[in-house]
């Protein structure tokens, strides 16, 4: 699905990702913690083409394709999804509007027939069930006037339409209380498959009590220091991320 | 006196002659206090404060190329019309009324709606005091609008009485290089209602220019929404002198709509005379290529517990330029104003500049006023997030440029105009973007 190798990339001149290796197989969940400043956004967003980041070295192969080379919206269209950490308000754009242009762009792309109003609009219904989002939301400007939570669901619902092939999650859990946290984690789990790889990006160990990953990374400095089944997700919620670093620095 | 002036009062003395209405007492007196002003103040220029931004010269060398023939050419208007909408219809050509264009069928007797050409030879007893009453000639555009105007539109609606359809007044050029001078004048009887949408489009490039007035009267408790929609062609030019007198507790709502035209300047101005009076003053415009699109509005607070509310959004792209500039004047004893501005911008290319310029001037202790302008590029979070869901980078443009103006757009209250505003928008947009 997913082959990440000796990636490099900068911001405004100062490296952030120093060398990143990382194989995710089809199906599988990787949770990718770190400290703050580890460079986990970055990765994320490098992922999904924001251009805000220059990467100067490595290869990331995506289903067989160089996705360093596609621009954002065709890396959206070839299935990969990018769940934000701080989803953009977007006033005067309803949700609505978003989430059909987006399904249809999708489809297009496959060559697939777009979705005329009804068939949306039934489409929508059902996944906004899932994650437990209220109509009214569906006709508001895009996350705006949304809390933390609201938004964060908005984005797993967007995820739910487009149905990807790879889902990078980032700090999904940021700003949730409890209750937002598994309602955007069942949603999550629902979605899990074995065509569907995902990629949870996350600071604190609580996000893997509800999304149980296949394996965990600790990214620090730039580059992948550890790497482990979910016991290793425990281990560092006890010793904290400093226990890594050391044995990495040793 | 200029050389330019002194050829404007020299072909004013040899047509006066010959300009409608010609031996009405109150139009002659009109168009002479006009043309003897405009012999003293001619054309504004560039060293005027409020003149300084629009770039005057290659209009006011056209101002007068006038039609001579009396015959009104044959157009296509179908094009021309906005889907759905259905209102009654003044149709001008090159300035000129045409009736078989226009449908007033249906119209009421207590409503008048006419060509002030027509009104002004055939029936002169139409005009009411309200109706007479004098533009406000504060600069050289309008004073020249007086001496010379031919035709425009007179609506004049009685008291009581509510129109069931808008009324449209299309202006379309289709002569080129052609100088029209309509004068407009609207008179709202006490706690009347109506719907004016005031347009001017061109069949073709023509390079033609506009310089309209228009008078309006609000008595009591009336309430008039008026819509000033300027799509025309892309070398064409237009000066509009829109002056508008509120009465107690009466509504008026102003939308500037402009998207077309080469050098448009729009001179607003309302004076909120009485108690109670409320204004919505909505503004529109996207240009691109070399377009300079002009905007001063002026809002008088003349009396206590008055509202006024304005908002306009502008879109920029290539070489354009836009200016904005805004006064709220609110005069002694205007108790218990709310007056709030707010001009906001969005630049698309580094190469277009906007201009704005707020002004207060408050004369009284007791008023809340607020304003505000801003001036900003297209936010790159919100395109990179449009983008992350597979839309285009060229319609994520398009579709956060819409965004923007929705704010506006959502105001208009003709459903059939604001459609056909946003597709119009969208058409642009998409071709630019």
């Amino acid at each position: 699905m997913l082959s990440i190798k000796n990636l490099h990339a900068d911001i405004d001149g100062k490296p952030i990702l120093k060398g990143v290796n990382l194989e995710v197989g089809t199906g599988e969940v990787h949770a990718i913690m770190g400290p703050n400043g580890s460079g986990k956004s970055t990765l994320a967003n490098v992922l999904a083409g924001r251009d805000d980041y220059e990467v100067t070295r490595g290869s990331v192969e995506y289903r067989g394709m160089d996705l360093l080379d596609m621009k954002p919206e065709i890396r959206a269209r070839e299935g990969l999804f990018l769940a934000f950490q701080y989803p953009v308000e977007i006033p005067g754009v309803t949700n609505m509007y978003l989430l059909k242009a987006a399904i249809n762009s999708v489809r297009k792309h496959r060559g697939i027939e777009e979705l005329d109003a009804r068939e949306f609009l039934k489409l929508i219904k059902e996944k906004a069930a899932m994650v437990e989002m209220k109509q009214e939301f569906l006709y508001r400007s895009v996350n705006q006037g949304f809390s933390g939570g609201e938004k964060k669901r908005n984005e797993i619902l967007q995820m739910a339409l487009l149905e990807p092939h790879l889902s990078v999650l980032d700090e999904t859990d940021s700003g949730l209380d409890i209750d937002a946290l598994k309602i955007v984690a069942e949603g999550v789990n629902l979605l899990r498959s074995e065509q569907r790889s995902m990629v949870l990006v996350t600071h604190y160990q609580r996000l893997l009590d509800y999304i149980v990953p296949d394996y965990v990374h600790v990214l620090a400095g730039g580059r992948i220091i550890r790497s482990g089944g979910k016991e290793l997700a425990l281990e560092l919620e006890k010793k904290g991320y400093g226990w890594v670093e050391d044995q990495a620095a040793a | 006196m200029t050389e330019i002036t002194q050829h404007y009062v020299d072909q004013f003395n040899a047509a006066s002659a010959g300009l409608a209405g010609r031996g009405l007492p109150w139009l002659d007196d009109q168009r002479q206090a006009a043309i003897e002003l405009f012999a003293k103040s001619g054309f504004p220029g560039q060293y005027e404060e409020d003149w300084r931004y629009t770039p005057l010269k290659p209009v006011i060398g056209k101002m007068l190329h006038v039609k001579v023939d009396s015959e009104i050419a044959d157009t296509d208007i179908s094009k021309d019309l906005i889907t759905g909408l259905d209102a009654y219809r003044l149709v001008f050509v090159d300035g000129r009324f045409s009736p078989k264009y226009s449908d007033t069928s249906g119209l009421r007797d207590s409503i008048v709606m006419n060509s002030f050409e027509q009104s002004v030879v055939r029936n002169p007893e139409l005009f009411t005091e309200a109706m007479r009453s004098e533009v406000p000639l504060s600069h050289g555009f309008a004073a020249l609008n007086v001496a010379f105007s031919t035709d425009g539109y007179v609506i004049e609606v009685a008291e009581n009485v509510k129109l069931d359809k808008p009324v449209e007044i299309i202006f379309i050029g289709v002569d080129s290089n052609l100088a029209t001078q309509p004068r407009n004048i609207v008179h709202m009887g006490k706690s009347s209602q109506a719907i004016i949408i005031e347009r001017y489009v061109s069949s073709k490039q023509t390079g033609a220019v506009v310089n309209s007035t228009s008078r309006i009267t609000l008595d009591d408790s009336a309430k008039l929404g008026y819509y000033l929609v300027q799509t025309q062609a892309n070398d064409a030019s237009q000066i509009t002198s829109v002056d508008v007198r509120q009465g107690r507790s009466s509504w008026f709502g102003c939308y500037t709509l402009t998207l077309g035209g080469q050098l448009v300047r729009n001179n607003l101005r309302v004076s909120l005379q009485e108690e109670g009076a409320h204004c919505d003053m909505l503004g529109l415009y996207n240009t691109g290529g070399k377009q300079h699109v002009d905007n001063h509005t002026t809002v008088v607070h003349a009396a206590p517990h008055c509202t006024s509310r304005e908002l306009y959004k502008g879109v920029l792209d290539q070489r354009s330029r836009a200016v904005f500039h805004g006064r709220i004047k609110v005069e002694q004893g205007a108790q218990k104003t709310d007056a709030s501005q707010s001009n906001n911008n969005l630049l698309l290319s580094s190469n277009a500049e906007v201009d704005t310029k707020p002004q207060l001037e408050i004369y009284a202790d007791d008023v809340k006023c607020a304003h505000g302008a801003t001036i900003g590029q297209m936010d790159q979070n919100s395109l990179f997030y449009l983008r992350s869901r597979g839309i285009d980078e060229q319609d994520a443009r398009a579709l956060l440029t819409f965004a923007f103006l929705n704010e506006v757009l959502d105001e208009i209250e003709v459903e059939p105009l604001r459609h056909s505003m946003e597709s119009f928008l969208a058409e642009r947009l998409l071709e630019n973007a």
